[in-house]
């Protein structure tokens, strides 16, 4: 279970809206390589790990992404809150607000909802683990897309963090794989 | 930075070491370095969230001061800072 704690990861504080910037960086909140994507990705992949070791990383894994998953909503709806509409209609986010006007909904940048396809959960924790590596250098990737589109550095900041973590995560995950393929090993279990 | 910002911030910075250090030892349980720093950064934002919510109120339901009244649901929310807390605009 979780409890909730009343702040963010990593300080959110953006003070210039940006409401292009904010339809950019809402494929990290419910598009393919996003933080919910990520997070429903690791905390179903955790009923399946065999070892305490995985069992743990998964779990914990899949909680930061949760916060992460905050941490992107927070960034948009700071970049969108309270710009006009004839501001959003000269910047051709206007199809956005005539579906959700200014609120953060779980979607990809184009608009299309989130949906569990992005994701697999299988019983195989090999195969599991060599998609979370993945799926952490698909995230990397798409930071480093959304940090060249912009220069204000209250949003690069959480960006880079956000960066950094995807590393991070990429680097614990491989930790775990070979922990289960030594395990896996030991049991004569092919 | 206001008081509260800064030490909200502080909190922030050891409970994400914290976060990091946690994700470190569920593959290196018996890395007894990362453990000791674990301790360390534990008492630390420990004294610190004791001193951020007599002043400020809760950062989680379970913090219950000496009032009449639920504060929990007090603004600021974390969403909502956009350039610290005294800017936060109800």
């Amino acid at each position: 279970m979780w409890y909730y704690e009343k702040k963010t990861q990593y300080p959110i504080n953006i003070k210039k809206p940006d409401p292009r910037m904010a339809v950019a960086i809402l494929t990290q909140y419910g598009g393919p390589n996003g933080e919910l994507a990520a997070s429903l990705r690791y905390l179903s992949q955790r009923f399946s790990m065999p070892t305490k070791e995985t069992k743990a990383i998964l779990n914990d894994i899949g909680t930061e992404e949760l916060a992460h998953l905050e941490m992107i909503g927070s960034m948009v709806h700071q970049l969108m809150d309270k710009v006009s509409p004839q501001e959003l209609e000269k910047l051709h986010v206007d199809t956005m607000y005539a579906i959700h006007g200014r609120a953060v909904y779980p979607s990809d940048s184009n608009g299309v909802p989130f949906t569990a396809a992005y994701l697999e959960s299988m019983e195989d924790p090999i195969a599991n683990l060599n998609e979370d590596l993945a799926a952490e250098q698909k995230a990397r990737a798409t930071y480093e897309y959304l940090l060249k589109l912009t220069d204000d550095p209250d949003v690069i900041d959480p960006l880079r963090f956000l960066r950094e973590r995807e590393v991070v995560h990429y680097q614990r995950f491989g930790e775990a794989l070979r922990i289960v393929q030594e395990t896996m090993g030991k049991k004569k279990f092919y | 930075m206001d008081e509260q910002t800064t030490l909200l911030e502080q909190i922030m910075a050891y409970d994400f070491a914290l976060y990091d250090l946690q994700l470190f030892l569920d593959t290196h349980p018996s890395d007894e370095n990362a453990l000791r720093d674990y301790k360390m950064a534990l008492e630390q934002s420990e004294n610190l969230r004791k001193q951020f919510q007599s002043k400020y109120g809760p950062l989680n339901a379970r913090y219950l001061p000496n009032t009449t009244c639920w504060q929990w649901i007090n603004d600021p929310w974390p969403w909502d800072y956009k350039g610290g807390m005294n800017n936060v605009v109800l």
